[in-house]
């Protein structure tokens, strides 16, 4: 039992270490200040419509602005963190010192993955507190469901940061993982296109045809569909105990938590070899 | 030993791979199940409330057979009360089932169940190919059809976009330009389904804004329209505009009652003085749906205008015990009860006068006179009691009434002349009883009633009407 909680001190030590030096980010506090500005900036939105169109117009514009803002700049902190931990401490050879250390390869990369999930939390939990505080004061009942909506936003986000992070060990710049970050949020909300594709596919009746929409269907069966959490935009709107979302909540939670252990293991394949 | 910790993680990662297809695989399974008993929500919604409006499309079919599936495994809902729908047309049990929120739990085992999969399967074909109406605004359903749709649109972030094609809308209306607005209001709804503010507001625009302005379109310029079944000018198309998008809003947001009562109240009662159907939408409204207290009030004056007068009275009184301090329970309901128990009296009363004539029995009949007569007083004690304008009207009217049963026809006009200039809300009622009374007693109409009775006369007849519905 000792060894268990001994061999999880250093990647924890690593990962508080890493949240602390992400938090200093610049461009992360940047992003963070301004999607709370927009959160707070939300309330006033309602400025823009007739005053005498007497309605929850205001309450949905809140809730909308501050669901976009968060899923928007959460995502561009989540990739931008999980792009950029292993690249930086690789140039200015910090890697060598941890490395040094009696620390392992995994314990390190563990740590540092840690350490993103608790800077992306962290964030989202502040925007969320915000939206929370923002929703509360227009409708003095507590949004309970929004809770549920953020939970979600971090099960996606873990998708994203897990394969990012993955891309991240392969690189010695940030600028590649943060492209590819990128490409893995706008590909994962378009997988249901590769449907269409198996769909559509053998209407030739050409071979090469037919393999493209296999291939497009064991995609579409293997790459993380990002639109599975499009629920979390839609909860806040539905009644509670809603039999389908109770359902569909903690099997998404399970499918991030596959995606993201999926997404470390290729970091630590990736990494264990790397040459430094 | 390199190269086996190299094989057990690649077999690892495959693992997880593989569990993570097993789990995408299980989710789009669900998420079918959920697609599929959304549609089945609308369908119903469809069959308990509006006339069919798939025409060309598969939904009633596979509806159909859904509930043929489903007759022995759902529970039994007794009565079709409080549910709005129209007791002649037949409602299966799925359809019913669907309108209680305390089955949902039921309806989404069953749907999500071995029992439907073949149904299910049915949905997503029926989907993938467009034939399902109430499928359009479903995403999952529609990415079955075409992969990418308007849901993947903005990367997810449609329902911000839709709020600022609200804000446009808006501005649209100050700048009158209410041509450009409705194309909008539709655009907004498609990015967003369940933007009810979009359907109300929307309705509100067409149905009070869009026609501000506007005279009554008289009856002879009207034409008829097939779709509504009534004629209609210009006007009036836009009040069945507000009603077709409000319908639109209900079939995707059945558990909203905002979209039935704006339907209802504002529309249909408001507008149309269709008091048979916003008592129709008013009613699951107030029995079936979370709602604010104005929601029955609007069903119980409604039931009255209907002439429901025994339900209005029972309503009345159930408010009065569930909110006994509220200022509507304390001021407003004791009013509505006092009206509604002198109108049963008058129908009493006219009830058993009918009878009265009827029977050839003398003494029959002499106990009727009684009874009505004794109605008659419990009504003109209870009209007095009210105190007010309305009241005094009613009292007016009956004591017109009687001067005309004893064929003193100018005094009872006097009386019915001072009456409707007196409470201006009854005045077509006291119009048509003076135009009854002056043609019985031979006396002269004016220009203007004898006008009136000519456009009785020709009734509600217009342009292309045909003949089956004069």
């Amino acid at each position: 039992m000792t060894a268990v909680i001994d061999s999880f001190r250093g990647p924890w030590c690593i990962a508080v270490y890493t949240w602390r030096e992400g938090m200093r980010k610049k461009t992360l506090v940047g992003f963070l200040v301004l999607s709370l500005l927009v959160i707070f900036g939300s309330s006033f939105m309602s400025s823009f419509l007739d005053p005498s169109a007497q309605s929850d117009m205001e309450l949905k514009l809140i809730k909308d602005i501050c669901v976009t803002t968060i899923a928007i700049f959460g995502m561009l902190i989540t990739v931008f963190i999980s792009a950029s931990v292993v690249p930086t401490e690789m140039d200015n050879k910090v890697i060598y010192t941890v490395l040094s250390k009696p620390v392992r390869r995994v314990q390190y990369l563990l740590g540092k993955f840690l350490g993103v999930q608790l800077i992306i939390l962290v964030n989202l939990a502040l925007m969320g507190a915000l939206f929370f505080l923002a929703i509360y004061l227009k409708q003095r009942i507590l949004p309970t469901l929004l809770l549920w909506s953020i939970l979600l936003t971090y099960f996606q986000f873990i998708i994203v940061s897990a394969f990012t992070f993955a891309i991240s060990c392969a690189s010695t710049s940030s600028v590649l993982p943060t492209i590819g970050g990128l490409f893995i949020y706008i590909t994962g909300t378009l997988t249901e296109y590769l449907k269409d594709v198996f769909t559509r596919s053998g209407q030739t009746g050409e071979l090469l045809d037919k393999i493209v929409g296999y291939l497009a269907y064991a995609l579409y069966n293997v790459l993380p569909n990002l639109m599975h959490f499009d629920l979390k935009d839609q909860i806040i709107n539905r009644a509670p105990n809603d039999p389908p979302t109770d359902v569909l909540i903690p099997n998404l939670i399970a499918y991030g938590l596959l995606y993201a252990i999926t997404g470390f293991i290729m970091s630590y394949i990736i990494f264990r070899r790397k040459e430094m | 030993m390199k190269r086996n910790s190299l094989f057990i993680l690649i077999l690892l990662l495959a693992v997880f791979i593989a569990l993570g297809t097993l789990q995408n695989r299980h989710l789009q399974q669900l998420r079918a199940s959920e697609a599929f008993y959304r549609w089945i929500l609308a369908a119903a919604t469809n069959e308990r409330l509006f006339s069919d409006q798939s025409e060309g499309y598969d939904d009633k079919s596979l509806f159909m057979s859904i509930a043929d599936a489903t007759e022995s495994l759902l529970p039994e809902v007794s009565t079709m009360e409080n549910t709005g729908a129209d007791p002649i047309r037949p409602v299966s049990r799925l359809g019913m089932v669907a309108g209680e929120q305390e089955h949902r739990k039921t309806l989404w085992k069953l749907v999500s169940g071995p029992v439907l999969a073949q149904q299910r399967q049915r949905f997503l074909d029926d989907a993938r190919q467009r034939k399902l109406l109430f499928a359009k605004d479903i995403q999952y359903a529609e990415a079955q059809a075409s992969g990418v749709n308007v849901f993947n649109l903005f990367f997810g972030f449609r329902k911000v976009a839709a709020t600022f094609v609200w804000i446009q809308v808006d501005r649209f209306w100050h700048q009158g330009m209410m041509y450009r607005m409705i194309p909008l209001m539709k655009t907004c709804v498609t990015l967003d389904p369940n933007f009810v503010d979009a359907y109300l507001l929307g309705a509100w625009h067409l149905a009070y804004n869009a026609t501000a302005k506007m005279v009554d379109t008289p009856q002879a310029l009207k034409t008829w329209s097939d779709k509504y079944q009534t004629c209609l000018g210009e006007k009036e198309r836009y009040y069945y505009l507000a009603v077709d998008f409000l319908q639109d809003g209900i079939q995707k947001n059945s558990d909203n009652y905002k979209l039935y009562f704006d339907l209802g109240f504002a529309v249909y009662k408001n507008k149309l003085q269709d008091y048979e159907k916003a008592v129709k939408y008013l009613t699951p409204a107030t029995y079936k749906m979370y709602h604010d207290r104005w929601v029955p009030r609007q069903l119980f004056i409604c039931l009255e205008l209907n002439g429901q007068y025994e339900k209005a009275l029972e309503g009345w009184q159930q408010y009065v015990k569930e909110y006994p301090e509220s200022q509507s329970a304390l001021e407003t309901a004791p009013r509505f009860i006092k009206r509604n128990q002198a109108f049963i009296q008058e129908k009493e009363a006219e009830k058993a006068e009918a009878e009265a004539k009827a029977t050839a029995d003398p003494v029959a009949a002499q106990l009727k006179r009684k009874e009505a007569e004794e109605h008659t007083q419990a009504a003109l004690r209870l009209w007095t009691e009210l105190n007010e304008p309305f009241g005094d009207y009613r009292i007016a009217r009956l004591h017109a009434l009687d001067l005309g049963n004893e064929g003193r026809y100018i005094e009872a006009i006097g009386v019915l002349e001072k009456a409707r200039w007196d409470n201006l809300s009854s005045f077509d009622e006291a119009s048509e009883l003076i135009m009854e009374f002056k043609q019985k007693g031979n006396i002269p109409l004016s220009v203007s009633e004898k006008k009136a009775m000519l456009r009785k006369e020709e009734g509600e007849t217009c342009t292309g009407q045909p003949a089956a519905s004069k």
